[in-house]
């Protein structure tokens, strides 16, 4: 009856059940260190104005001073302190993340749920075709063109159209997860015990597809660090903060790279592919709650 | 057939729901695009043909008129492939200028996507066979980590290390000393140009791919049909690859269009970096002159592109996958 | 002589996220050339695990911690993968439980044929395509399906695929785990008989593992039967039958009986098989165990020979086959049957005057209608169905899949709606026509039709308490403050036998056997107070030696609420047990319908005859032999 790989069958007890979603999460190394990491993160960016030795937008040192003892890792061609900068910079990206991804994640949790829900139904192939359109739009070109067409360039403006360009493969996962659970027999079980259809999407539902939904907030919150600095590195970023991406556009616009201003180049790139890491490694560990082949036994 | 039938009928539909959104684009704007770009063309020279303004009219919205005839007048504007002038490359048209710079990134782009997809998926599918080996720990930990590094940065890094410090590659430009066309100096000199490129977008797409396979193959591995294969006594490479690594091939056959569209958004960062005469450069130009008609159109030629690589890869689909070619009646 | 010997065999998983289980353990036994074994035992008895190991297939977690598999006399426990290619398939082919997805996906079938025969053969090209061939008219498919791809055959025809693949070598032994579950009985009945008689011709020997042991029975020669990872008893088949030995076989056993007798009796084996992750002392079975006397509980039966067969039981033992030294105190007499709590169910159901109407069904049909392009294809999934329902009667529909019933089911419940006719509710004090019912009024309808599914894994939430599944039905329904929902549910818990009610609402399905969630479900559908109740093959996925248990618990309670009750099954026994009347449903028709006891022992329609020989009935075969 039972397959090799899950002999338990009857036995109850502490093989028997699920384990709890942070047991699971906890129980991969990978994921373990990237919630370390991206603790650490957390904590730079809350403590900035304890840790960076001068403020972020201040250009007023001599520039392109080497790294030494006033300036760890040196200044920049306008005079900024690069460890400084990197060290503010933190906080731009921690926000657009989280509410790029929140935005992202909500805005694909309505879609997939209704059209799910309703499947089969014209409201359902409405937003189905409408997502799989929004898929195959290439999505920074796409966020490009809507933010060069705008004259003010703020964090609120990035994280609206990251938000409204990003929201497509996370809906169209939802929609497939919620046509399987909403065929499963507690689903007509609720309907029997004379639930109501929102209660039962949120009610009873939702709670089983928590594994899914944060995998895919966390997924969406990557894909905004990225394309903020993607952005900002193509100069449609927020004039008004410092960010990697804009680091890096200085730099590049400054020629960093043929001057040999290694250091300008390297650390600001590097932060910003350790937090992704870090948030990759933190999937890992959730993919595992729904997936237990990729349990590592 | 039907399968291949109801493809391009997608096809076609969201090709239509693609145009459409390029005609809305513009129309969203609080300001006016065409009237900002007219004015922009005028400093540039007085004698303006009335012809490209109302392309670009066509293509930016005006501001009277209803929508209607407006999108009416828009597509007939497509259909004569009437894209308006460049700012940028005044007095040249939009649709000149893309013509020059579309080669280049088919070759980029297309080689590195082809590359990536064989380089990925033949990493992955051993990865996920030799599953929980050395080999399999250094790739997907080396794919966390190369995935998670923004392609520009790398484009940056190595255009410092192999162009300016090592100074084994050209530093900028798709081509130095030879003239365009099909011969061999000119081709063995695009191609030395691409090389940073074409690693910069590599090293980022073709990880994406790695992990994708070898997770949807140890998926796979699982699968009854693996072990009736095992159980047959087929031979180790039978069974990894016409069983195994053909299944888990499916799912990313069809992420191949998103794929393309993440790569082609990469170029316009990489292009840019190295300088590259491709239509990523134009764009990071675009932007920086506010070159409403050439950004647009430019957008308009990455969404069809990406389309059309999407229907081929559904074509392809159809062919790998009997149950979709083959529904019982 | 002996194609396969397994010694003291154990079979450990040790995963790195769960404490390691021994899922098999110190097992021995052998199978001599030719012979047909049956391995039965229930879920989570490592029947499969054992299975897998024997085919050196297992994967980690799992692995063989100790013993010996010796084939045709070469020891194969620790073989290297390239050392074992060679005999796989020739020597040991497989016919694996869930067939459904052993081929496959994107081959021809032919080819799935070709690699395994050209791996093991000189045989090539049109040679292998001739033998293709004529395997398949061996398992009686139309070799037009070879070019097929697995997805466009039917259930029962890829399973012949697969028995026609095990053979394609020629092998000298077949491991058949499960090859039929999930088919339809008569589907079932033709595969295994075709097996049984190729068996015969070919001589290869056959390990064959199944849950249900009427079919074992049946077919195999000898029967091993295990419990808890452990062989408890190993006999000939009809040795077994007549006279079994250890009281887990009674039980067994016991499960089935013979639905056209007077009086049919089912037993029941109580409780749960032990958690294989602790350590265990004594007899695995003693705690569910009416036999047991105090040494059971204190030391570890081994496996001895009693008679012809073997036996791990110190009560069998020393009835059968008193050792000098035994202290006899306390050992029961010899029982054939399983001497713990039987459902009786005999003749017809006393004094059956009908009460009112509470459901009809007039001439309803419902046609399923699937646009594929232009074409339009259609289905009549049930076909001019006209009954009725009497309150507090129970009325069982019965029919392979396909016939129609679940679909009256979702008609009746309102989920679906009849394409023609009518079907109407009574109650005393007015008449609803449920297919005409609006969501609103639907719900309310649902407070008096209530149902129990067929899988209690998926019909409860698994993020949802079982307090949560218990109260909601009667605050929505009944509309109870909370304190007096929680009451309720305490009561609830305890009619269905989870006693003391309390412990059990703030647990979580998961915690839970397939028996306990069974009861939950019928905890649930009783909770709103219904007068009608649909239960769609409510036993169908529990392990046989429960099946009774449940289905007792279900007649007691809906007999004594005078509730009508739907009872949805393919199983005629299961029927005769609970249901006053039978309805038999064949290609969405209603094909036959009368008392219970009056169809099953005189059937008037051929399908209903076929659904009665398909049920495994080694107890026929036995009264011919003891009378």
């Amino acid at each position: 009856m039972t397959a090799p790989a899950t002999p338990a069958g009857e036995a109850p007890g502490p093989g028997g059940g699920p384990q709890h979603w942070y047991t699971v999460i906890w129980s991969s190394a990978k994921a373990r260190i990237g919630i370390v990491m991206l603790a650490g993160y957390v904590l730079v960016a809350g403590l900035a104005p304890l840790i960076a030795p001068y403020s972020g937008t201040r250009a007023d040192f001599d520039p392109l001073l080497p790294s030494g003892s006033t300036h760890w890792l040196g200044t920049t061609s306008q005079g900024g302190d690069i460890f400084s900068q990197l060290i503010y910079g933190s906080r731009v990206s921690l926000l657009v993340g989280l509410f790029g991804g929140l935005l992202a994640t909500v805005i694909s949790l309505v879609i997939g749920l209704i059209a799910g829900y309703q499947e089969g139904s014209v409201a359902d192939d409405a937003l189905s075709f409408v997502t799989n359109v929004a898929l195959v739009v290439p999505v920074l070109p796409l966020m490009i063109v809507l933010i060069s067409y705008s004259d003010v360039r703020g964090l609120p403006l990035i994280v609206g159209v990251i938000g409204l360009t990003s929201w497509a493969g996370p809906a169209r996962a939802k929609r497939s997860q919620i046509i399987t659970l909403r065929n499963r027999d507690f689903v007509t079980a609720a309907k029997f015990a004379g639930e109501g259809p929102l209660w039962i999407i949120f009610r009873e539902i939702m709670p089983n597809m928590m594994s899914l939904v944060a995998a895919s907030f966390v997924g969406a919150a990557t894909g905004a660090i990225a394309a903020e600095a993607g952005l900002s590195f193509l100069g449609l970023g927020d004039s008004a903060s410092i960010s990697w991406g804009t680091m890096l556009y200085q730099a590049d616009a400054q020629g960093a790279v043929s001057q040999g201003l290694w250091l300008w180049l390297l650390v600001p790139g590097l932060t910003l592919a350790l937090l992704i890491t870090a948030l990759t490694f933190i999937n890992f560990g959730i993919d595992l709650i729904s997936n237990p082949h990729l349990r590592e036994d | 057939m039907k399968y291949f039938l109801r493809r391009i009928a997608f096809f076609l539909a969201t090709l239509w729901a693609a145009v459409t959104l390029n005609f809305i684009i513009p129309r969203l704007e609080p300001g006016d695009p065409a009237e900002v770009m007219v004015r922009k063309l005028s400093g540039k020279d007085a004698q303006l043909d009335p012809a490209a303004v109302k392309a670009m009219r066509a293509m930016l919205g005006a501001p009277d008129g209803n929508l209607l005839r407006q999108y009416v007048r828009y597509l007939d504007a497509l259909a004569h492939g009437d894209f308006g002038l460049s700012y940028t490359y005044y007095p040249y048209g939009v649709t000149e200028v893309i013509g020059h710079a579309l080669p280049w990134t088919l070759a980029l782009v297309g080689t590195t996507q082809v590359l990536s997809f064989i380089i990925g998926i033949t990493l992955g599918a051993f990865a996920a066979w030799r599953r929980n080996s050395r080999f399999d720990s250094v790739v997907t930990l080396g794919s966390t980590f190369l995935g998670a590094l923004p392609a520009f940065w790398i484009a940056l890094l190595l255009l410092f290390a192999f162009g300016y410090t090592l100074g084994w590659f050209p530093t900028s430009g798709g081509y130095e000393d030879s003239i365009p066309g099909w011969n061999g100096a000119f081709i063995g000199d695009a191609v030395i140009h691409s090389i940073l490129p074409a690693v910069a977008l590599l090293v980022t797409t073709s990880v994406a791919w790695v992990l994708g396979m070898r997770n949807t193959m140890v998926l796979n591995l699982g699968a009854d049909y693996i072990r009736l294969a095992k159980a047959k006594g087929l031979a180790d490479r039978d069974v990894a690859l016409r069983y195994a690594a053909r299944n888990a091939l499916l799912p990313s056959v069809t992420g191949f269009a998103i794929a393309l569209g993440g790569l082609l958004g990469g170029s316009v960062l990489v292009e840019s970096i190295f300088d590259y005469p491709g239509m990523g450069r134009l764009m990071a130009e675009a932007i920086g002159n506010k070159d409403y008609p050439l950004l647009q159109t430019l957008l308009l030629f990455i969404v069809v592109g990406v389309l059309l690589a999407n229907l081929i890869a559904d074509m392809l689909y159809g062919v790998l996958d009997p149950r979709v070619r083959r529904t019982p009646a | 002589m002996s194609i396969l010997e397994v010694h003291n065999l154990s079979v450990r998983y040790e995963p790195r996220a769960h404490p390691p289980l021994t899922a098999v353990r110190d097992v021995s036994f052998d199978i001599a050339e030719g012979e047909f074994v049956g391995l039965i035992g229930e879920s989570g008895s490592g029947k499969t695990t054992l299975g897998t190991a024997v085919l050196r297939l297992l994967e980690r977690p799992g692995r063989i911690s100790a013993g010996s598999i010796v084939f045709d006399g070469r020891d194969i426990t620790h073989l290297a993968e390239d050392e074992l290619r060679p005999i796989r398939w020739r020597d040991l082919a497989t016919v694996f439980q869930s067939s459904m997805n052993a081929l496959n996906p994107v081959t021809r079938i032919q080819a799935q044929f070709r690699d395994a025969i050209e791996a093991h053969s000189q045989l090539r090209s049109d040679a292998v395509t001739a033998l293709v061939r004529q395997l398949f008219e061996m398992v009686l498919l139309d070799p037009a399906f070879l070019t097929a791809y697995p997805h466009e055959l039917s259930g029962g025809m890829k399973q012949r695929v697969n028995v026609a693949l095990a053979l394609a070598d020629r092998p000298r032994f077949v491991l058949l785990d499960e090859p039929t579950t999930g088919l339809d009985v008569v589907v079932q009945r033709s595969i295994l008989d075709r097996i049984r008689s190729l068996q015969r011709e070919r001589g290869f020997a056959v390990l064959f593992i199944s849950h249900d042991i009427g079919t074992v029975l049946d077919i195999s020669d000898r029967i091993l039967v295990m419990y808890a990872g452990r062989i408890v008893e190993s006999r000939p088949a009809a040795a077994l039958l007549a006279d079994p030995l250890h009281p887990y076989a009674k039980g067994l056993l016991g499960s089935y009986g013979d639905p056209r007798a007077e009086t049919v009796h089912l037993t029941y084996i109580p409780g749960r098989p032990p958690d294989l992750t602790r350590d265990l002392v004594g007899c695995p079975f003693a705690p569910r165990c009416p036999e047991r006397i105090a040494r059971c509980l204190a030391e570890e039966p081994p496996l001895t020979p009693v008679g012809a067969g073997l036996v791990a039981c110190h009560v069998a033992r020393q009835q059968r086959a008193p050792a000098p030294g035994d202290d006899r105190t306390g050992v029961p007499e010899r029982t054939r049957g399983f001497a713990g709590p039987t459902f009786v169910r005999s003749g017809e159901p006393a004094a059956t005057e009908r009460g009112p109407t509470i459901l009809e069904l007039v001439n309803v049909s419902r046609v399923f209608q699937r646009r594929r392009g232009l074409t339009v294809h259609r289905m009549t999934a049930v076909d001019d169905v006209s009954f009725t329902l009497a309150r507090g009667r129970i009325a069982a529909l019965v029919g392979q899949s396909g016939s129609g019933k679940t679909t009256i089911a979702r008609l009746v419940t309102g989920v679906d709606r009849p394409s023609s006719g009518s079907i109407r509710f009574h109650t005393p004090d007015t008449t609803v026509e449920v297919e005409k019912l609006r969501p609103r009024s639907l719900r309310r309808y649902r407070r008096h039709v209530q149902m129990v599914f067929q899988d209690p894994y998926s019909s409860l939430n698994p993020t949802l308490t079982l307090g949560y599944a218990l109260t909601r039905p009667l605050q929505n329904h009944l509309r109870l403050g909370r304190a007096a929902a929680h009451a309720r549910a305490v009561d609830l818990l305890e009619t269905v036998a989870l006693t003391p009610g309390e412990r059990f609402l703030n647990r979580y399905p998961h915690e839970l056997s397939g028996g306990q969630r069974q009861r939950i479900v019928i905890a649930r559908a009783l909770a709103a107070e219904p007068d009608l109740i649909i239960a769609d093959e409510p036993i169908s996925s529990l392990d046989v030696s429960i099946r009774a248990e449940i289905l007792e618990l279900l007649h007691k309670l809906v007999t004594e609420r005078d509730i009508g009750v739907l009872y949805i099954t393919h199983d005629l026994l299961s029927a005769r047990m609970i249901a006053d009347e039978i309805l038999v449903l064949n290609g969405g028709r209603l094909v036959e319908r009368g008392s219970a006891l009056d169809v099953i022992r005189h059937p008037a329609d051929e399908y209903t005859q076929m659904l009665l020989d398909a049920i495994p009935n080694p107890f026929g075969r036995l009264s011919i032999d003891t009378i």
